[in-house]
């Protein structure tokens, strides 16, 4: 009986013209956003690839030069793409893809692409996760809001009741019927992006084990649309009721709640400004980390301590350049001013985060686009994870840099020059995102929201069969 | 009055209206019978002008109704199968509505009174629509046709979904409206009805007007016959 | 017949509780849009303010420091932070270049959430290197913002088609509609009156919430009256193409549902589909070249520079014989070799430079092109003008704060090589930065355009009506 409900519903929506136009031009546009995504990934990949080359053979190009000139020449570390960003970008256009390290100063990544584009920009972009995200909800409340009010207003409803049909099997046939379509289009796309992205062996690894995460939760958000759009049938009285707050549910959660929610969070906790942040971290660099132990001060019971622990009355005497020595030690306490500051930032995108969480009450829309960016490894949190890895890198260098000068000269030596190949032994910048697994442990909540919204949604749909 | 000359309605091959010769005089009630696609519909709408003929023509009150089409809408009531008007506005207010877009300024008396001429009762006046039954509805429609001063009047199945009280109440207005000069042109297959009320009687099949009959010369049993005998039905001994 | 219309038109909304929600759910809308809008102006401004008031509080440090150092006294700070040598205030005490809120800006985020709205430039100090963007968390970048405009392109147009779907389709189905057609009245003009009703009441009740919300916001209503008016005259416009697309699609004569459906596949196709296939168009014909690359270039040409920096002042004083003529002292401190290549530098990037503000702008010139093709896209852009925060506003900023930067550098240069003291009374000539509001679209032509779309879509409906004489199609 359910098999014939199914056959039923997908006969009565495949015959409908209009229901036939919007799968076409879903589909279309799904293609259309597929092969532009991916020449970009290409196209980005390649940018990535000859940038980190050429930044490569600069840095080994210095010839003979002071190390710490060098340091305050930097180097830039790029940010790789992850193949899935292919299917979701996140939010990879609004942050930019090279971080600058030089001595003394943590810098932020430069160059973010929508800085390079017009206002146009801001209404988002055709790609596939505008598709899966948006477009396919909507699908989902023109396929299905009639599925119970049209049997009203046909007069089979009580035909059908007469005939004994059981009302959970009313829902599933329905609901499997109003959701087959949708598997199929998703199960079509990722597939299609799956094989793109395993051909393109060259850039990345690509993982089936990440797409299909992606596709779960991507089904899983699905699958609470199709038991809104169905209760919400089932509850009005007339079609056009059903259509007009299935479609406002759509509104609410895909555009009005994102964007209340970022309002809130940033009103609630607001970043500072660049200048204030900038302003911030001078005043700590100068007066010390906690304001009343100034470096300079440091810097002296450093000279008392080092001298003890080798013996020697003077700097000179010790075996390794002292100037040298206190760069790096100051080095890293600025490194430290900066940690503080960085690690506020987080903090109030970890409170921002939260209230994103509490919010997502009103949106299943929400735990579904983290989840998705963090899988395709394009979201805050793995920028996040990539400055992190640059900073380290770039305490790492001057460490690299420092030492070369501390071990090679003498306290109040001058005019030191590292040879021309000592550049080359400096390891290269390689930055790998989190795994799967990690990222699945950090995102416990949006999971359990969507897994909370799944429940929600198919527990009215379950009262809704008893009430048939 | 109603008039048409060889009316005739081609959807491509198939054809719903046959050259079809009616008259309806002042004062006539004129039942056109027929099964479901005979044609019925297909007549009221050209007169209405709804729909435009591929040959022949429609007259109304000596308008053609193809050339005139306002003008003769002046003189037309047409109260339709499943008359529906407005639910959240009362009797008074739907009678004032189509009566005021169609230019005529009624004040509150005149339109109540058309509807106690029509036959509803006053405690209906201001209750809305939404609540009335079918009957009551048709009796606003009649109160349309009365304020109009309408001079024809065309009925598609009237009668059907009426209990008998509200049917032969039906038939008394008509009467009484019949009484006013007006030329009525009622679709239906409530055959009792159509013999109580009509002065002529037509039998259609297939888009053609197959028999006519004045109604006095004609007994409900052989009315009956005759059309089952048109639709080409066994008839039982009778 | 229109004063009938006029008048049951109204009673069956306001009992069909439509005036109601209408009135209620667009309060809500304004109202949150509004106190959003206001609160992001209002920290805007406390910003800038701050930022203000530091300056205010270190100028008076250097006054009463050069006054001491003038007066021959020992002073407490850095050497190279002593505010009598021009480097030291170009550096050490920048002016602020701030671009204020407009009264409007709450209209609409546009572009600023993006990027900073003061910078402090000095002179030894790269334009390259002033960072415009500002600190923000790309999640919110990635939303949007919950803003009037948002309320209008996208909201505004849902509420009118749930408003106006099924005026037609709702009377036939009902069968009321052939009971008006055998009424002597033109059912086109019947349908026009409806809908044009209809659009009264929401020019209304828009006009009554906008104002009202507005008022409780603290907006300053009576400064800013004519750029209100704008603002609702492009709402409105905005809002009567969609009764049109709405007055169109009833006219085809389809089921209400069928109307909902291609309704809302228009407000698919206009207000999320056309703007970013354009946005897509853009970057893929006019594809900004890579920023890495450009990041190479740059290095090579400042590496090179380093190493010639004795040559390149050499050369730049032959080319500035004014200052050679002054440098009695022959004294070549660090600056005076850091500004020359600094200049040099910044000349040989400059077509590299180029090359990316040229993508951009054939981007932006493609884009203007076409903003016709979306009435979404116009009304954004319009609001973004009317808040003075769309990207061409912030282009301006940008400019006019690279043109203050080089005043700023300009007059400290001749001081520079000049070796002259930087004294107090040269305190009252620094430069002040003043921000101009670029004005760049008018907002006629944009209500110009709508109008245009509005009796487009009205031509298509009432030819559709006129070929409805063929009877399959008719509307009845």
């Amino acid at each position: 009986m359910i098999q014939k409900t199914i056959n039923k519903e997908l006969k009565e929506l495949l015959r409908d013209g209009r229901v036939r136009i919007s799968l076409f031009i879903v589909l279309l546009l799904l293609g259309v956003a597929v092969w532009i995504s991916s020449r970009q990934y290409q196209h980005n990949n390649r940018d990535y690839a000859a940038a980190k080359l050429s930044e490569r053979a600069v840095w080994e190009g210095q010839g003979e030069k002071n190390p710490h000139s060098a340091a305050h020449y930097g180097t830039y570390a790029f940010k790789p793409k992850y193949p899935l960003s292919l299917i979701d970008q996140g939010v990879d256009k609004y942050i930019g893809t090279s971080i600058f390290l030089e001595a003394h100063k943590r810098n932020e990544a430069q160059f973010s692409a929508a800085t390079d584009q017009t206002g146009l920009a801001r209404f988002g972009d055709l790609t596939p996760d505008f598709i899966l995200l948006f477009i396919i909800p909507l699908l989902i409340v023109l396929l299905g809001y009639n599925a119970f009010t049209k049997e009203r207003e046909l007069g089979t409803h009580s035909l059908l009741k007469s005939a004994g049909a059981k009302g959970w099997k009313i829902v599933l046939g329905k609901w499997t019927a109003l959701f087959l379509p949708i598997l199929t289009l998703t199960a079509v796309l990722l597939l299609l992006a799956g094989l793109l992205l395993s051909n393109l062996t060259d850039y990345g690894v690509f993982q089936w084990s990440s797409l299909a995460v992606m596709g779960l939760v991507y089904l899983l958000y699905y699958a609470v649309f199709t038991n809104l759009v169905l209760w919400v049938s089932h509850w009005a009285k007339r079609s056009g009721i059903s259509l007009v707050i299935s479609l406002s549910l759509w509104i609410v959660a895909c555009l009005a709640a994102p964007k209340a929610a970022s309002n809130i969070a940033e009103a609630r906790h607001p970043y500072p400004t660049r200048q204030e942040f900038a302003a911030n971290v001078i005043k700590d660099k100068d007066a010390g980390l906690d304001g009343h132990n100034p470096w300079s001060k440091q810097a002296k019971l450093l000279e008392e301590q080092v001298l003890k622990e080798y013996g020697v009355d003077s700097l000179q005497q010790l075996p390794f350049n002292f100037n040298a020595y206190l760069a790096q030690k100051g080095e890293e306490h600025e490194a430290e001013v900066y940690f503080k500051h960085y690690n506020y930032l987080k903090e109030q995108y970890e409170n921002q985060s939260g209230t994103y969480r509490s919010l997502a009450l009103l949106s299943p829309f929400l735990p579904a686009r983290f989840l998705s960016m963090a899988i395709a490894r394009t979201d805050y949190t793995t920028h996040w994870d990539f400055s992190d890895a640059a900073e380290n890198y770039r305490i790492a260098t001057q460490k690299f840099l420092n030492n070369n000068t501390a071990q090679n000269t003498t306290y109040g030596e001058s005019g030191y020059k590292a040879s021309a190949e000592f550049w080359q032994e400096l390891p290269q910048f390689d930055y790998q995102p989190p795994a799967l697994g990690q990222i699945l442990a950090n995102n416990r909540s949006n999971l359990t929201i969507l897994g909370i919204w799944a429940l929600f949604s198919f527990g009215l749909l379950f009262f809704t069969a008893k009430k048939i | 009055m109603i008039i048409t000359n060889n009316l005739t309605k081609k959807y491509g091959d198939f054809t719903a209206l046959d050259h079809l010769e009616l008259s309806v005089k002042e004062g006539d009630i004129y039942c056109l019978l027929g099964a479901n696609g005979a044609g019925k519909t297909t007549t009221i709408n050209l007169l209405l002008g709804f729909i435009t003929p591929t040959s022949g023509s429609a007259f109304i009150n000596q308008l053609n109704v193809q050339e005139n089409p306002l003008e003769t809408k002046q003189f037309l009531a047409y109260i339709p199968e499943n008359l529906m008007l407005y639910p959240s506005l009362s009797a008074v207010e739907n009678l004032d509505y189509f009566s005021g877009i169609g230019g005529k300024n009624l004040s509150r008396i005149e339109l109540e009174g058309f509807l106690e001429e029509a036959g509803l009762q006053s405690e209906a006046f201001h209750k809305r629509i939404g609540s009335f039954s079918k009957g009551m509805r048709q009796k606003v429609g009649i109160a349309i046709a009365l304020a109009k001063d309408a001079k024809v009047l065309l009925l598609d199945e009237p009668t059907s979904g009426l209990d008998p009280k509200a049917s032969n109440e039906f038939g008394n207005l008509l009467q009484k409206l019949r009484g006013k000069g007006v030329a009525t042109l009622m679709a239906t297959h409530d055959l009792f009805r159509a013999k109580e009320v009509a002065t002529h009687i037509g039998i259609m099949k297939d888009g053609q007007l197959k028999q006519q009959f004045v109604a006095s010369d004609i007994s409900l049993s052989q009315l009956e016959k005759a059309y089952l005998e048109t639709m080409e039905y066994k008839t039982y001994a009778s | 017949m229109f004063r009938y219309n006029f008048k049951y038109e109204s009673i069956l909304l306001f009992r069909g509780r439509w005036i109601q929600v209408l009135n209620g759910l667009l309060i809500l809308l304004f109202g949150f849009a509004t106190y959003n809008g206001q609160q992001k102006t209002q920290k805007r401004k406390a910003d800038i303010a701050t930022i203000n008031a530091e300056i205010q509080a270190s100028d008076q440090n250097i006054l009463k420091l050069l006054d001491s150092v003038e007066q021959g006294l020992q002073v407490n700070t850095r050497p190279w932070t002593v505010p009598n040598t021009p480097m030291a205030i170009g550096n050490y005490h920048p002016r602020v270049a701030s671009k204020p809120p407009s009264d409007l800006s709450f209209l609409a985020t546009g572009q600023s959430d993006m990027f900073t709205h003061f910078v402090k430039p000095t002179v030894s100090g790269d334009d390259l290197a002033l960072n415009f963007s500002e600190m923000t968390s790309p999640v919110q970048l990635l939303f949007g913002s919950f803003d009037v405009a948002f309320v209008i392109i996208f909201l505004l147009p849902l509420l009118i088609i749930a408003f106006s779907y099924d005026v037609l389709s709702s009377e036939r189905e009902s069968g009321s509609l052939r009971l008006l057609a055998a009424q002597p009245i033109s059912l086109y003009k019947w349908l026009m009156q409806k809908l044009a009703l209809r659009f009264f009441w929401v020019v209304v009740i828009t006009t009554v919430t906008v104002l009202l919300v507005f008022v409780a916001n603290q907006v300053p209503v009576a400064n800013n009256f004519s750029t209100i008016l704008s603002f609702l005259a492009i709402s409105l416009g905005y809002a009567l193409f969609w009764f049109a697309l709405a007055f169109a699609v009833n006219l085809w004569a389809e089921s209400s549902a069928k109307n909902a459906v291609a309704l809302l596949g228009l407000w698919v196709l206009f207000v999320l589909l056309i703007p970013s296939i354009l946005n897509q168009l853009g970057s893929t014909l006019y594809p900004i070249p890579s920023r890495a690359l450009m990041i190479n270039e740059m290095r090579t040409i400042k590496a090179e520079a380093t190493e010639r920096q004795d040559d390149i002042l050499d050369n730049y004083l032959r080319d500035h014989p004014e200052y050679a003529v002054n440098d009695t002292t022959q004294k070549r401190s660090f600056w005076h070799s850091y500004m020359a290549s600094q200049n040099l530098v910044k000349k040989e990037l400059e077509p590299v430079l180029l090359t990316y503000e040229n993508q951009l702008q054939k981007q932006q010139q493609l884009l203007d092109n076409f903003t016709w093709l979306s009435p979404a896209i116009v009304v954004q852009g319009s609001m973004n003008q009317l808040a003075d925060n769309g990207s061409e506003s912030y282009e301006g900023y940008r400019n006019q704060v690279i043109a203050f930067a080089a005043e700023w550098r300009d007059h400290f240069l001749p001081m520079l090589y000049n070796n002259q003291a930087f004294s107090s009374e040269d305190y009252a000539g620094l430069p002040k930065f003043t921000y101009t509001p670029i004005n760049n679209q008018s907002q006629s032509s944009v209500l110009l355009i709508l109008l245009c779309s509005v009796s487009v879509v009205l031509g298509v409906g009432a030819l559709r009506f006129y070929v409805s004489s063929a009877e399959k199609h008719s509307i009845i």
